[in-house]
């Protein structure tokens, strides 16, 4: 078959930066370990490995950016800043010069905008949503997006989606088992009432 | 990951009946099949073994590292073009062109597991509709009569669930197994699909409904696509065919065996296979004789790069045909979110289909047929879905991307259009001339744009799926484009049979018209493509052949 155009785009824009990865078939294992190590990491709270104490913050700004917390929990939260301390030392490290200029670019505008700022995370939220509207089309900023869906979305081992919010979020749950029904519209078939989802 | 105990080790010196090159839907049934009649067989796999435990949720490692597909051992690039006049190049990142996986059971173990059986229509439309000026349009030299007894086999020896819808062709015995439980997408299409007049039914698939055969029903846990199975309810050859060859003593599975070269002797006669091992030493092993069934990208490759003074074009290609005729069968997406939950994380992928638009017909002005499923398609998983899941046109970042993904997640389905390829030369594998991998192999190089027909059904399914959602009362329906792909995961046609030496490079036994003692069957051996979903054929084709091949050896006739 063939994966259809407008999934494939995104499909291939967001692995862009997983590039020289054919060792992973080999190494699973041993990279499986270590991301629940990252997971531990993120748990204790430990120091970041592969991020400077500057370069997590500036993250930590990006991230929740992209998902922000409301009444749920944000980017940060969920442990994307682990997720990405873990695989920039990991199968994503080819990433990082790209990571590395886009954000010197980024703080290059922000100090252009606000002269009195010496970082982009010290901009308010408003202020950072608008340096970032700038570079959203960049390579940059879709290493980072696609790093951040990660980090909410990958199993929890990885080092983000702690205690499975990222899934929370989606309203995905993570079990081996399922019964049905399933949904909502498959409900009366399987002989039961449809269950609005504010009951579920 | 772990290999079977207890079976045979063969010297490689010493000549078995058979080397089968590949494990995969065809490898696995051929393997079992042979060994089950007593022969020696000794099967070359590059992937590793993996087994049930092997297989997770883990959707980065499965759908972004590609752990499934990678070769274990080292980098094996492939590169891709649309058309002959045009540069092939290695993509940045994503699946490669030819998708397939690398493991014993092949990309049966990765597969969705759709089991349509072809129809009549499909072995003799050349005779049907008469010529496609400019194509290989082209009957098979079998018919679906001669095929039924063999789709009969696979859906009670792999076991394949399901119920027989109303353009079914004609049927020997039931489904073994009931239909899988109906998802809410099914029960949408469903009930779209009968408002629009048509005759919607429950799909076909290779995952059991109920315990079988010493495997457990399905668990629903919704991580078919791309993934292997954990609880050995998906009948990949992996769980179905490769214990039972096993089991006869008479075969020798070896994982982590690459393939380079089938070996000729003066006489043209194939004399043994050369391969790295799992410590990437060269071996070879003897054989009476050579079954290629490593897929419909790697076949054509392996005889190119089988090539020899007696055959410079490359091994059984003194047609030509050898890599030509690709088809990859088209697609349409169309997406469409409800008012309430679907949850189509749960459960396989597909519970509904329609095949009222599966026979060509001239009133639409072009060629073609297809099928209709129901089903999550690639946002079934978190990542996934955060990456490709929204409407177009949605933001991407910020609070109303976050409101956006809590609203879709569990709100959307897909319908998505399977067609015919019209096969075409233009659209073919062949070695890149530039680029090898970390062994020496040549790359992959495919070539590979669709025919107007196949994107004009294409979009007519898509027409027809607005209707069908809209009917089944969707809150928002969205269209992906329709456009030529370049990653395919059918790899149909490269090898093609025919009665003709001239015009096909198989017979209808699938030996190799060049040389006596190969044979080769998998996706390479179609003449048309069906409408998607091929994995049935393949393996109907695989029980065929075996019997068939037993019988050449057991007649001297090899």
């Amino acid at each position: 078959m063939t994966i259809p155009i407008k999934s494939r785009r995104a499909f291939l824009s967001s692995s862009a930066c997983v590039v020289g990865t054919s060792w992973l078939g080999i190494n699973m294992p041993l990279l499986l370990s270590a991301g629940e190590i990252a997971g531990a990491n993120r748990e204790s709270e430990a120091a970041f490995k592969n991020l400077s104490p500057r370069d997590a913050i500036e993250y930590a700004a990006l991230v929740n950016q992209i998902i922000p917390p409301d009444e749920t929990p944000g980017a940060v939260d969920v442990g994307v800043v682990y997720y990405i301390d873990y695989v920039l030392g990991d199968f994503m490290a080819a990433a990082s010069p790209l990571l590395k200029s886009g954000l010197e670019d980024l703080q290059g505008r922000t100090k252009s905008a606000n002269p009195a700022v010496g970082y982009f995370s010290e901009l308010s939220f408003e202020q950072q949503t608008g340096v970032l509207r700038l570079v959203e089309d960049t390579r940059f900023f879709g290493a980072l997006h696609f790093m951040t869906m990660c980090g909410m979305f990958c199993l929890p081992s990885y080092g983000g989606n702690r205690k499975n919010a990222g899934w929370d979020l989606l309203g995905f749950e993570h079990q081996h088992v399922w019964q049905p029904p399933f949904g909502y519209y498959d409900a009366a078939v399987h002989g039961q009432t449809p269950v609005q989802e504010d009951e579920q | 990951m772990s290999a079977s105990k207890g079976q045979p080790k063969f010297k490689t010196r010493e000549a078995v009946d058979f080397v089968i090159i590949g494990s995969g839907a065809a490898g696995g049934v051929l393997a079992k099949e042979l060994s089950t009649e007593g022969f020696s067989v000794v099967v070359l796999e590059q992937g590793p073994y993996r087994t049930a435990a092997d297989f997770n949720h883990d959707e980065l490692a499965v759908m972004y590292k590609n752990e499934l597909m990678n070769h274990p051992g080292w980098n094996d690039p492939q590169t891709f073009r649309r058309y002959e006049n045009e540069t092939a190049r290695v993509k940045r990142g994503g699946p490669p062109p030819a998708l397939y996986a690398r493991g014993v059971g092949g990309s049966s173990v990765h597969f969705t597991a759709n089991y349509w059986r072809f129809h009549q229509s499909d072995f003799m439309e050349r005779s049907l509709l008469g010529p496609m000026q400019g194509t290989g349009f082209a009957d098979w030299p079998i018919g679906y009569e001669e095929l039924e007894p063999y789709y009969s086999k696979v859906e009670w020896q792999c076991g394949v669930s399901g119920q027989p819808g109303p353009f079914e062709a004609p049927r020997s015995r039931p489904y073994p197994l009931p239909p899988l439980p109906v998802k809410s997408s099914g029960v949408l299409f469903d009930k779209g699909a009968r408002l629009m007049g048509l005759h919607p039914q429950p799909a076909p698939m290779a995952i059991l409904s109920k315990p079988y055969k010493g495997r457990p029903a399905c668990i629903n846990c919704g991580f078919c696509m791309g993934f292997g199975c954990e609880s050995n309810a998906k009948s990949s050859a992996l769980v179905t065919m490769i214990p039972l060859a096993e089991a006869t003593g008479r075969c020798e599975i070896r994982p982590l065996s690459t393939v380079f070269q089938i070996k000729t002797n003066a006489a043209g006669r194939v004399t043994e296979v050369v391969y790295l091992d799992s410590e990437g030493q060269e071996q070879a092993q003897k054989a009476n004789a050579v079954i290629l069934s490593a897929n419909g990208a790697e076949t054509p490759r392996l005889l190119f790069m089988s090539e020899s003074a007696r055959s410079p074009d490359g091994l059984a290609n003194s047609s030509g045909l050898v890599g030509k005729y690709l088809m990859g069968n088209g697609h349409s997406v169309t997406q469409a979110a409800f008012e309430h939950p679907l949850n189509e994380f749960k459960g396989v992928q597909v519970t509904r289909i329609v095949h009222d638009y599966y026979e060509n017909d001239p009133g639409r002005g072009f060629y073609g047929g297809g099928g209709m499923d129901a089903r999550p398609f690639l946002d079934s998983t978190p990542i996934m879905f955060s990456q490709s899941g929204l409407p177009h046109g949605a933001p991407r970042w910020g609070l109303e991307f976050k409101q956006m993904l809590r609203h879709y997640f569990t709100r959307k389905m897909a319908v998505l259009g399977s067609t015919t390829s019209v096969p075409l030369l233009r659209n073919n594998i062949t070695l890149d001339p530039n680029l090898k991998d970390d062994k020496g192999r040549p790359a992959i190089r495919m070539t590979y744009m669709d025919h107007e027909d196949d994107l004009a059904m294409a979009t007519f399914l898509q027409d027809r799926a607005v209707e069908i959602l809209g009917a089944a009362g969707a809150a928002e329906i969205w269209r992906e484009p329709v456009e030529g792909g370049d990653i395919q995961a059918h790899l149909l046609g490269t090898c093609r049979m025919g009665n003709d030496a001239e015009t096909s490079v198989v017979d209808k036994y699938h030996r190799a018209h060049d040389v006596r003692n190969l044979f080769i069957c998998d996706g390479s051996s179609f003449v048309s493509s069906g409408r998607g979903q091929p994995t049935m054929t393949i393996q109907a084709l695989a029980f065929r052949a075996a019997e068939h091949i037993a019988r050449f050896a057991r007649a001297g006739d090899i």
